[in-house]
């Protein structure tokens, strides 16, 4: 399979020729307002759509569209706005958040939106958290105790200890609040797509791995700020399918049988400059969370446990290259541990300069020095740092390889099979590993490198010499437990500082997510977290 | 006869069984833990979880017992006509089975149908035509045939025929049309094999006395080809149908990613990956049912187009 991905990568850029050659400009004989939307392939390891477990950033534009939360978040400040919930008071102590309803809200099923709805979604998202504790919804339901009805419009949601990031937490797509009838079923059948909620959009069906369909939501009118249209969707369906190989997905959107082409990984510059010699726009967004990072193994006798070595190799990344070489001119380069649209990114740049100069003089002092064939060693061991790949290494991966052969940093490449990553990842078998989530709201580093809460407990542990660990706890306490922004900022600021200065993280790329759309759709627009909402957008004539 | 016939429905069980026990330790032996696997898929490392969270966790999925004993329950299950639940899918595998197979039986069965079309017709083709360039030209085809790859020539088809000329659907698993250009693609090698076999046999049985006979008794070389060559040329075609269902099935894998189908093949590959054994085992026993029963339709369809073979032990 390898090879063949391989090979049909480098055929990718003569298939597409030969399809401009082949072509004739695209015919819109389609009928009616169907949006087609083409992804890459479905989660095949998690198959769900539930919100509550859903990670996976497709689903998540689906979802952003069929069920909606109680706040919303402003793309542009990051400030949480209302939805469903008009207006809301924290107490002092943070630990109860008041929600006052909208009146006018129907679940699609024909239900009623009201207090008593969100104590059912809430209850039945604690239940599932306690019996999956893996399951990802458990993270932003982080201190939740219990909800309580007021009365039919107020619901009071009570923590048991503070989380920061809870106000955000609602406003998120995994605390979407579902109609009571969708709890009623088992959370196999939500996974398979039995979604009720109050959105733009009815999810018509979700077959895994083939596609979904959406259809317009008749009588809808409570959009939040965001969405310019405040009425009805303009499009009459959306049909989503997920097409694993990458020229056929391109083919398949400049044939126009796909308006919108929305890959996981960011084009290539070629691919860019077709599409837009297509008159194709290309709508990107830096994705809230950690950038691309590279965590280092710190512990016991790995070569990363020098800090010099570690600045060394933070030195040697040339970051500006990266994002030049491996996608295209305009694209950002990496500022910081966070991507720039995390509310309280802090700007590292400063301190993530290409010097290879300085690396090597870093290198030098460590004791590690340049043999014949180029690379360091010390006591006769060659500086060689191992990273675990899957499932193919990419452009990106020997790009960083090469830049650290030139200071004499040997990295390997092993590609290996998910499972075996994920073995060696929880063994600790690595020198540097990846990892990100997306959120818009700092607290989502805390699933990555808070050892107490973290997804892999190992890699969050062995990022830090044991000594720098304890101070990163303190500031993510400091930070969850804030209840004020200037508090906030000082935590994750400082937390933001720690890990360049200690050289626990190196930034690599910013995660920048790209979506190409055809010149009839109209208004397409991002949310927070980097989804698109569907009811603006109109199709029209190019 | 029916002593045979047993015979060889005791061989078809016991290739089953190596096969389904094989896969099984194969699959217990690769790198990495299914546990932790499943975990991770759900966006937590095994390494996050305390011991006992962890072995509730692996009682959960059936994980908490022995290579041997798992394997036994699993066996035994299988000849109930139980194939367990899938670890990640969370979803009977009897079930998953029974939505995917119908996908790729449709694929698999045009497939063979196309190859043997193709294949024989071309075979047939060459024998007939006797201006030399044109038959040496076809007589090459089939070394092209087989040694374009898989997803390349997938590829190829969806540039000229879906994206080129519009006739065909480039994705999708909806009606007839769909299934065209997956086919063509799956059914080429196949093709390409039977038309060199048949090409060679064809040029052997030109040679045999009971073609001039057949020339001597006025028979037009038409007629000559279709009565004598064809029925004689044709034999090792039939033993080779029996191996090539294997190739289709593993074909399958390259060709429903490419078209996104969602069929067995594309199953196959992601439950290795993920190493949900229930499901690469029901697919590998499926897979080899099949093979195996077409292998022993094929043997016991020799005697009827070829009398001198027979089955029945010879009275001496």
């Amino acid at each position: 399979m390898n090879t063949a991905n391989l090979m049909s990568r480098l055929l990718a850029p003569c298939a597409l020729a030969l399809s401009l050659a082949a072509c004739s400009p695209g015919n819109d004989t389609q009928a009616g307002k169907t949006l087609n939307i083409a992804f890459f392939g479905d989660n095949t390891t998690l198959v769900s759509v539930d919100p509550f477990q859903v990670y996976w950033l497709e689903h998540r534009v689906l979802l952003r569209n069929v069920a909606e939360s109680l706040t919303d978040q402003d793309p542009q400040t990051g400030q949480i706005i209302p939805w469903l919930a008009k207006r809301w008071e924290v107490s002092d102590d943070a630990l109860t958040y008041t929600f006052h309803l909208r009146e006018d809200v129907t679940f699609s099923n024909g239900e009623r939106f009201d207090a008593k709805a969100v104590k059912t979604a809430f209850d039945s998202d604690k239940a599932l958290a306690t019996e999956l504790p893996a399951t990802f919804g458990a993270t932003y339901l982080a201190g939740f105790d219990h909800a309580e009805v007021v009365d039919d419009f107020t619901v009071k949601l009570v923590l048991s200890k503070p989380n920061a990031g809870f106000l955000q937490a609602t406003s998120t797509t995994n605390l979407a609040i579902l109609a009571p009838a969708s709890y009623a079923l088992s959370v196999k059948e939500r996974s398979l797509g039995k979604i009720i909620g109050t959105g733009p959009f009815v999810l018509a069906s979700y077959t895994p791995e083939v596609g979904a369909h959406l259809t317009k939501r008749k009588g809808y009118a409570w959009a939040s700020a965001n969405m310019k249209n405040q009425g009805e969707a303009h499009l009459d369906a959306v049909d989503i399918s997920y097409i694993p190989e990458e020229s056929v997905r391109n083919g398949l959107f400049l044939q126009g049988k796909a308006d919108i082409l929305w890959p996981r990984n960011p084009f290539s510059e070629v691919d860019l400059k077709l599409f837009q010699s297509k008159g194709a726009t290309i709508q990107s967004r830096s994705l809230p969370g950690p950038a691309l990072n590279l965590y280092p193994n710190t512990r016991g006798e790995r070569v990363l446990a020098d800090r010099h070595v570690r600045q060394a190799l933070q030195k040697a990344l040339d970051r500006k290259s990266y994002a030049s070489t491996v996608y295209n001119a305009e694209f950002p380069v990496v500022d910081g541990i966070f991507d720039v649209t995390t509310p309280y990114f802090k700007s590292q740049g400063a301190k993530l300069a290409y010097d290879p100069a300085g690396a090597e003089q870093l290198l030098e002092q460590a004791g590690w020095t340049k043999g014949a064939d180029g690379y360091r060693q010390k006591n006769g061991k060659r500086l060689s740092l191992s990273y675990n790949i899957t499932p193919a290494e990419t452009a990106g991966d020997v790009l960083i390889q090469d830049q650290l052969r030139k200071v004499g940093i040997e990295l390997k490449l092993s590609v290996v099979t998910r499972a075996e990553w994920v073995a060696n990842n929880s063994a600790g078998n690595y020198d540097l590993t990846i990892n990100y989530m997306t959120r818009a709201d700092p607290i989502i580093l805390q699933t990555i490198l808070d050892p107490r809460s973290a997804n892999s407990s190992t890699l969050a542990t062995n990022t830090y010499e044991p000594a720098v660990l304890e101070q990163a706890k303190g500031l993510f306490d400091a930070g969850i437990t804030a209840t004020q922004a200037p508090q906030r900022a000082a935590a994750y600021g400082s937390l933001q500082d720690l890990l360049i200065d200690e050289s626990s993280a190196f930034p690599v790329y910013e995660r920048v997510w790209q979506a190409a759309t055809s010149p009839k759709v109209k208004n397409f627009r991002w949310t927070a977290e980097g989804f698109a909402l569907l009811g603006d957008i109109e199709i029209g004539t190019p | 006869m029916s002593r045979y016939l047993i015979g060889r429905i005791g061989q078809a069980l016991l290739v089953l069984w190596g096969a389904y026990s094989i896969t099984y330790f194969i699959l217990y032996l690769l790198p990495g833990d299914t546990l932790s696997i499943m975990l991770s898929a759900s966006g937590m490392e095994a390494d996050a979880l305390s011991v006992e969270d962890l072995a509730k966790a692996r009682a959960y999925y059936g994980l908490d017992k022995g290579l041997f004993e798992q394997y036994v329950d699993l066996l035994l299950g299988a000849l109930r006509g139980d194939f367990g639940q899938s670890l990640s899918l969370n979803r009977p595998v009897a079930e998953l089975l029974a939505e995917r197979l119908p996908q790729t039986l449709s694929l698999a069965g045009l497939a063979i149908v196309l190859s043997l079309l193709g294949g024989i017709g071309l075979a047939y083709l060459t024998a007939y035509i006797r201006w030399q360039p044109l038959k040496t030209a076809l007589a090459r085809l089939p070394s092209l045939g087989f040694s374009v790859p898989v997803f390349w020539m997938g590829l190829l088809l969806i540039q000229v025929f879906a994206f080129g000329l519009g006739w065909f659907p480039a994705t999708g698993s909806r009606g007839l049309e769909s299934l065209v250009l997956p086919a063509v693609t799956l059914a080429i090698p196949s093709a390409a094999v039977y038309a060199q076999v048949l090409q060679r046999s064809f040029q052997g049985v030109w040679k045999e006395s009971y073609i001039t006979t057949a020339y001597a008794k006025g028979l037009s070389r038409g007629q000559v080809q279709a009565r004598h060559g064809f029925k004689n040329a044709a034999l090792p075609i039939l033993t080779l149908i029996g191996l090539q269902v294997g190739n289709t099935v593993s074909g399958a894998v390259l060709v429903e990613t490419i078209f996104a189908r969602s069929g067995i093949g594309r199953l196959a590959q992601e439950a290795v990956l993920r190493q949900d054994i229930p499901v690469v085992l029901a697919i590998v026993s499926v897979s080899a049912a099949a093979f195996v029963l077409v292998n022993l339709l094929v043997d016991l369809l020799y005697p009827w187009f070829d009398p001198r073979i027979s089955h029945i032990p010879k009275v001496s």
